[in-house]
């Protein structure tokens, strides 16, 4: 365990090193407008080159690298070439890209959007995706479930949704779509296996291996979300409040379901933004009709980057979940912010069950430009012990909305 | 079948034909810059004989061509290449402005320089396009009317044509002084972005007359360091710290630039060039050199740090006139 996470820093830091290495010979250091310390030049060049790949994010033409795309758990690092482009005075894009991740989980996505008719108050669009993600750990559900019982497996999936948003205000949206989604839950695989057991091993009797193959699945869903974050990959003002019900109807009529969501976060601004204090909390509930059941690859889950630290990626499973995330970061230089966070949630077969038993705490370092943080070490502590954490993105991101394709497995 | 395939082939020889053709203007240099009815004069550049009269605020397209700061500019559509974000709006009047703004973390923002460069530029002889700047506007989009963090505003003219890029290496100056000259004052500025597709042919349309200007555009990777990742750009501190000439080799002289562009200047660039380049710059008067900075949108004591090095480099080129007479 202590040599992978050795391997980790080296490779980090080779990253950083490459990323901003150069002729500093004849460089100066600039005096840093913001934080406790004063930020050495290679950590500002490296900001610097940071920013300018990151040109005019989204609305840049042409080949983008794509690092941001992937699950937890797939690995430290992921990569891959995009594509996009714009048309018409931007009224219509195209996004396509690839990745591979550290685990070996594969990603190919396209995305077609028409995102200013009306004067910007309707978006038309339609997203495919295949994914093949190899490792996603599962450890049987409910909030007791076991540590010891630690399996993995492999989900191949389609997936093509059409969807809709109605934007009556620059921050306010009113979502509707509707999708397609074909799984097929696989063996574990991929790259830097553990030792660790196949779910169809430890879990023979889930009804998810009850069946031959998975149905596929028809969802439709409608949201409204209202964003007023400053800068969504690195937020310091604003928030997002979210509700969201969907239907999905399994072709084999086993593993229909619908799914309730409520999200909230809020991120205030302290001294300048000198100081960030960010709160989150999220519930996601799911419903039946008898004789039917959520599939573990769908069921709510906690636990990994995002959500509860300390924990595993995917610790704990079942029909509901709620998390509660509390972060404060202050600028320790301009672009490195030190944070402190606590985290807490459960997993529940019933609403009425939850709870915030489970907990994690701990520190931090963000690496970041004004829009986006790019890097962060994270270590925590909960109940099964440490877990440190080296990621690309920022933990309260909620990248998993910018995505408009169902993720399966359901992502925390 | 097979019309299907000679006609995909005469597809291909006709795109490839105008690309030839293409490849041809900027490949075939004329004799010598030339100017007649017929044909479009080619020009690089003309010698400034008002100099001392020209007006580095407003610029070689005046007053005239300038954005109004209390206009409301309608949003087209955003910037979708480069590293900087931006872009094309339309004023009250209908023109249509190309806007480059800031790095979104505020550090090193190519704009105020692009506006200095080009007063500098086009004061001694060198054609520049339109460029302004605004350090903020009022935009109308699809939401709204609302205060935006300003930039470079480069008006899209319509006596002005862009008709594509032109290379350092193969166009009708390439052994000229006027662009060794000009790549003399680019390295003294530590131009960090010399590729070729930052170079512009534009067609000039005046008084019943077609000229086709050579110029060196989105000069705003200056006025820094020439580091090969992540140079700086508009940053005193790393311009003050940089060298210019490192020494002479084989009748060469060699400078501290850019490691990409490094082959521009290598065994190119004599010392009557620099020279030349030096003299001319030192020509601009101590207002002239503060209303260039002043378009930029400089503060007095930003701008004085940035002229003191100016010159500084300046003297150092006309040094060695001096020192070839006393050698």
């Amino acid at each position: 365990m202590r040599q992978r996470y050795l391997i980790r820093c080296v490779a980090a830091g080779i990253f950083v090193f490459l990323a901003t290495w150069g002729n500093a010979v004849h460089a100066q250091e600039t005096p840093a407008t913001h934080g406790l310390i004063r930020e050495p030049d290679f950590i500002e060049r490296a900001v610097i080159f940071a920013d300018r790949r990151q040109g005019n994010g989204e609305f840049t033409n042409g080949f983008y690298p794509d690092l941001f795309n992937m699950i937890p758990g797939a690995g430290w690092i992921s990569a891959g070439p995009g594509y996009r482009q714009w048309y018409a005075k931007d009224r219509a894009f195209v996004d396509t890209s690839m990745a591979v991740s550290w685990r070996g989980y594969k990603l190919i996505q396209g995305r077609v959007e028409l995102p200013t008719i009306a004067r910007s108050r309707i978006a038309l669009g339609a997203h495919y995706r295949w994914q093949d993600f190899t490792q996603i750990g599962f450890y049987g559900t409910g909030p007791e479930s076991l540590e010891a019982n630690h399996s993995e497996y492999g989900l191949r999936s389609q997936n093509l949704i059409g969807y809709a948003a109605l934007r009556p205000f620059e921050a306010l949206s009113i979502g509707a779509q509707i999708g397609w989604l074909s799984p097929s839950v696989r063996p574990r695989g991929g790259w830097f296996e553990g030792n660790t057991a196949d779910t169809r091993t430890v879990f023979p009797a889930n009804p998810v291996y009850a069946v031959p193959d998975q149905g596929t699945f028809v969802q439709r869903e409608v949201s409204v979300t209202a964003d007023t974050r400053d800068f969504p990959r690195h937020a310091t003002s604003g928030g997002l409040y979210r509700a969201a019900v969907a239907d999905y109807d399994d072709s084999e009529g086993v593993f229909s379901f619908r799914r309730y969501e409520a999200e909230a976060a809020h991120f205030m601004p302290v001294a300048g933004s000198r100081v960030v204090i960010a709160v989150r909390g999220w519930l996601v509930g799911s419903d039946t009709s008898a004789g039917q059941s959520v599939p573990f690859y769908l069921q709510p889950s906690l636990g990994g980057d995002n959500s509860l630290r300390s924990y595993a990626d995917f610790r704990f499973h079942d029909r509901n979940m709620l998390v509660f995330n509390a972060e404060g970061r202050i600028a320790l230089m301009a672009h490195i912010d030190a944070a402190v966070f606590l985290d807490a949630g459960n997993v529940a077969p019933r609403v009425s069950d939850l709870n915030l038993d489970k907990r994690s705490y701990g520190a931090g370092l963000r690496l970041h430009t004004r829009q986006q943080t790019f890097g962060r070490v994270d270590i925590a502590r909960g109940d099964e012990g440490w877990r440190l954490l080296f990621r690309l993105g920022d933990p309260l991101a909620l990248s998993r909305l910018s995505r408009r394709a169902l993720l399966a497995p359901f992502v925390p | 079948m097979s019309r299907v395939f000679l006609s995909l082939a005469a597809v291909i020889l006709v795109l490839d034909a105008a690309s030839c053709a293409k490849r041809a203007d900027l490949q075939t240099p004329p004799a010598a810059p030339q100017k007649s009815s017929a044909a479009p004069a080619i020009t690089l550049w003309e010698p400034p004989a008002d100099l001392s009269a020209r007006n580095l605020y407003d610029g070689p397209w005046g007053v005239r061509h300038a954005p109004d700061p209390k206009d409301v500019y309608t949003f087209v559509e955003h910037k979708h290449s480069g590293v900087n974000i931006g872009m094309d709006v339309v004023d009250s009047r209908g023109r249509e402005w190309s806007v480059k703004q800031g790095y979104p973390s505020g550090l090193d923002s190519e704009a105020p320089v692009e506006v200095v460069m080009s007063r500098l530029l086009s004061a001694i002889g060198y054609h520049q396009p339109p460029v302004y700047y605004l350090p903020s506007f009022t935009l109308k989009d699809d939401w709204g009317t609302h205060t935006e963090p300003g930039g470079r505003f480069r008006l899209k003219e319509e006596t002005l044509e862009d008709a594509g890029p032109w290379s350092w290496n193969e166009n009708p100056f390439a052994d000229s002084r006027p662009l060794r000259g000009l790549l003399v004052i680019l390295t003294m500025a530590n131009s960090t972005d010399l590729k070729d597709s930052n170079n512009s042919i534009y067609e000039s349309r005046a008084n019943g007359r077609t000229e086709r200007w050579y110029v060196v555009r989105d000069i705003g990777s200056a006025l820094g360091d020439t580091n090969l990742i992540a140079p700086r750009k508009n940053n005193y501190p790393a311009f003050e710290q940089h060298p210019f000439i490192l020494g002479e080799q084989n009748g060469y002289l060699q400078f501290a630039s850019h490691r990409l562009y490094a082959g521009l200047v290598r065994d190119r660039i004599t010392r009557e060039d620099v020279v030349w380049a030096s003299d001319l710059l030192s020509r601009l008067s101590e207002r002239q050199w503060q209303d260039a900075f002043r378009a930029g949108g400089y503060q007095p004591q930003v701008a004085n740090q940035f002229i003191r090095k100016f010159r500084e480099k300046i003297r150092q080129g006309q040094d060695l006139s001096r020192r070839a007479s006393a050698q």
